[in-house]
């Protein structure tokens, strides 16, 4: 029986940055993954990550995911694949599947980074053929290139709805509507406002009553729902889709940890083992990292893994207890700047009615995914001045500074706080360079100027589709509900390695319009 | 068409080997080491198999190799996962009910007419 240092069930980011640290210190370290693939659900992220730099901020989750692969290979983590783990047994003996053998290995220490499942919700037709996770969506479309439909609906607005709705847009696919039996969106609201301004439809409080279809889904009826989520009769609607993409939440994927006979606890981030900070379980030598220990995302359990890493590190007489709490109190004071904010793991559930500045949450933006020109006046990123500057339509209390950095001017401003709101210095002059608006990983700002001469204005937004429009090219300009308000000319479209892959469009627009289009759509006549 | 040539983040699909594979005895077409169950679905195929109780479709739900509702007869192995099964040349793909390869409505004309 082959013994290691440390065996690390699962490679995705929390195993991974767990094997990385802990082999850095000297381990041996192996990491099992069932999958073909390292790299957890990192490599279907194409999205830019929010935090502040030491989070891998504004970086997409997949080139996280090649950057750790590096990192882990080059400190000597063997990565096996195609290897599931399918028991942990006493002195921490995992028994593991490798093609049609069972092989025995022992650890030292054993980290379970099983991550987490999508959870599902059961409505007449919900298995008929075209009614997927959005997972598998995401699996589908950035990994094998194949649009998981035509025509969508999206049911659940929490993060995962959200970015997986962009995604199926940047893939080339139509969305029908985003559903979801709350009252109020569940994620980010600048993650909501971009899809929003594709004119998707939002429908909050409206569940699926059924999916339509003999062999495969053809089409979905969704109601309105009471405040007991049943739905009211006659509130049906009708949508001619092809495809049904579920996004319902997470659940930790604690099985292994229950077999092995770890102390489980129902927590509001799931059924997760009991763990101290370090993710010690109950059973000695066993640590837990990520969404196996409660669901939070990649950024944090990327930390998570670094902190079991180095536990298991000390515990095992390859690091100083000194070095270790020198460590740990680097990665939790990370942990901690990324748990700040009205989305932090307490406020789960709860509506905060303002921002942390005091100033009103709208609640267009919760239940139609957009705000109102008028309610963004209030924000300190909303401002008006001559010539060109930044407009930022940030409103919520998020962990997330890119645009602090990214401005060489100064001209924004966040401070120590990770979740402040961003605002706009007026006495700083903007250079154009659009830097800010390419590393907002929510898209949600813009370069505004309002007074062009003749009677126009001008407005460069973050542009993420194909085809690329081009200068002098004519198209409709939309606003934040996604509804055309203008002709627009195609002023330039600027792309750079600095902006990894957002395209800066600016477009000219009627004055009147420099506070309201927000979006292009190609063609499109009046 | 559901393939996607050109993506706004990940750019062009790197080139891939087109080989040819069956289903049910007709020829598809599907690109080397991809998903056998991503093939099917750009040929637009949905269902890969019928529940063994109440024959019902079932295609691809999770994609990732959890669910099974995606299993087929590969290679005349049944219950394989077509979403994490890599396409190879020539594999021979069929429809799955219950465990076996004949369509439910062979198996009752058969039991009707007193054969098996």
């Amino acid at each position: 029986m082959e013994r290691y240092d440390l065996v690390v069930v699962g490679a995705g980011p929390s195993g991974l940055s767990a094997a990385i640290e802990a082999a850095k210190c000297g381990l041996t370290v192996v990491v099992f993954d069932e999958n073909s693939r390292p790299g957890g659900q990192l490599f279907k992220q194409i999205h830019k990550f929010f935090g502040s730099k030491e989070h891998n901020a504004k970086i997409r989750g997949f080139r996280i995911g090649e950057n750790l692969l590096k990192e882990a290979s080059a400190c000597g983590v063997k990565v096996i694949l195609n290897a599931t783990v399918i028991g942990l047994f006493r002195q921490r003996e995992v028994t593991v599947r490798i093609g049609n053998e069972i092989v025995h290995v022992k650890g030292d220490a054993i980290l379970i980074a099983t991550g987490a499942s999508e959870n599902m919700v059961p409505f007449p037709g919900w298995t008929l053929p075209g009614v997927i996770g959005a997972g598998a969506a995401q699996t589908m479309m950035n990994l094998h290139h194949i649009k998981p439909g035509k025509r969508i609906l999206m049911l659940g607005t929490g993060n995962v709805g959200l970015v997986v709705s962009y995604q199926l847009l940047q893939a080339g696919c139509e969305l029908a509507a985003l559903v979801d039996a709350a009252p109020r969106v569940g994620g980010y609201g600048v993650h909501a406002a971009k899809v929003a301004r594709c004119s998707v439809p939002f429908y909050l409080s409206h569940t699926i009553v059924r999916a339509e279809g003999e062999e495969f889904v053809t089409g979905v009826v969704i109601a309105e729902v009471d405040h007991s989520f049943k739905p009211i009769p006659g509130t049906e609607k009708h949508f001619e889709v092809d495809t049904i993409c579920l996004a319902v939440g997470l659940s930790p994927m604690s099985q292994l940890c229950k077999m092995a006979g770890c102390e489980m606890t129902q927590a509001p981030t799931g059924y997760a083992p009991v763990c101290d900070k370090t993710g010690q379980t109950s059973l000695p030598g066993v640590y837990v990292a990520g969404d196996v220990s409660g669901i939070e995302e990649a950024s944090s359990a990327m930390i998570e893994g670094r902190i079991a890493g180095a536990a298991v590190a000390e515990r095992l007489g390859f690091l100083g207890a000194a070095e270790r709490d020198e460590r740990l109190k680097q990665y939790e004071a990370a942990l901690s700047s990324l748990r700040k904010g009205m989305f932090a793991p307490e406020n789960r559930g709860k509506a905060p009615k303002k921002t942390e500045e005091g100033l009103p949450i709208s609640m267009n933006l919760l239940q139609k995914g957009y705000m109102d020109e008028a309610e963004l006046e209030a924000y300190p990123g909303m401002i008006h001045m001559p010539g060109l500057h930044p407009v930022i339509e940030c409103t919520q209390n998020i962990p997330c500074n890119p645009c602090q950095d990214a401005c060489p001017r100064g001209c924004i401003k966040i401070g120590a706080d990770l979740t402040a709101l961003p605002s706009v210095d007026v006495s700083k002059s903007c250079s154009g360079c659009g830097m800010c608006v390419a590393s907002c990983s929510g898209q949600a700002i813009f370069l505004v100027n309002e007074d062009v001469g003749e009677g126009f204005a001008e407005v460069t937004m973050p542009y993420e589709f194909l085809p690329l429009p081009r200068p002098g090219e004519r198209g409709m300009a939309l606003d934040r509900s996604g509804t055309p308000v203008c002709p627009c000319e195609v002023v330039s479209l600027r792309s750079a390695p600095a902006f990894d892959q957002t395209n800066l469009l600016t477009i000219r627009v009627p004055a009147q319009m420099a506070g309201r289009a927000r979006q292009y759509r190609v063609g499109g006549a009046v | 068409m559901l393939r996607i040539q050109e993506h706004p983040i990940l750019g062009s699909t790197e080139e891939r080997r087109l080989v040819t594979f069956t289903l049910d005895g007709r020829e598809l077409t599907g690109y080397e080491g991809e998903p056998i169950a991503a093939a099917l679905k750009a040929a637009g195929v949905m269902v890969h198999r019928y529940t063994a109780k109440q024959h019902k479709p079932r295609g691809i739900f999770c994609a990732i190799g959890r669910c099974t509702d995606c299993v087929m007869i590969v290679d005349g192995t049944p219950n394989v996962r077509t979403c994490i099964t890599p396409l190879r040349e020539g594999m021979r793909v069929q429809t799955q009910y219950g465990v076996s390869a004949q369509p439910y409505q062979e198996i009752r004309r058969c039991n009707k007419n007193g054969e098996i």
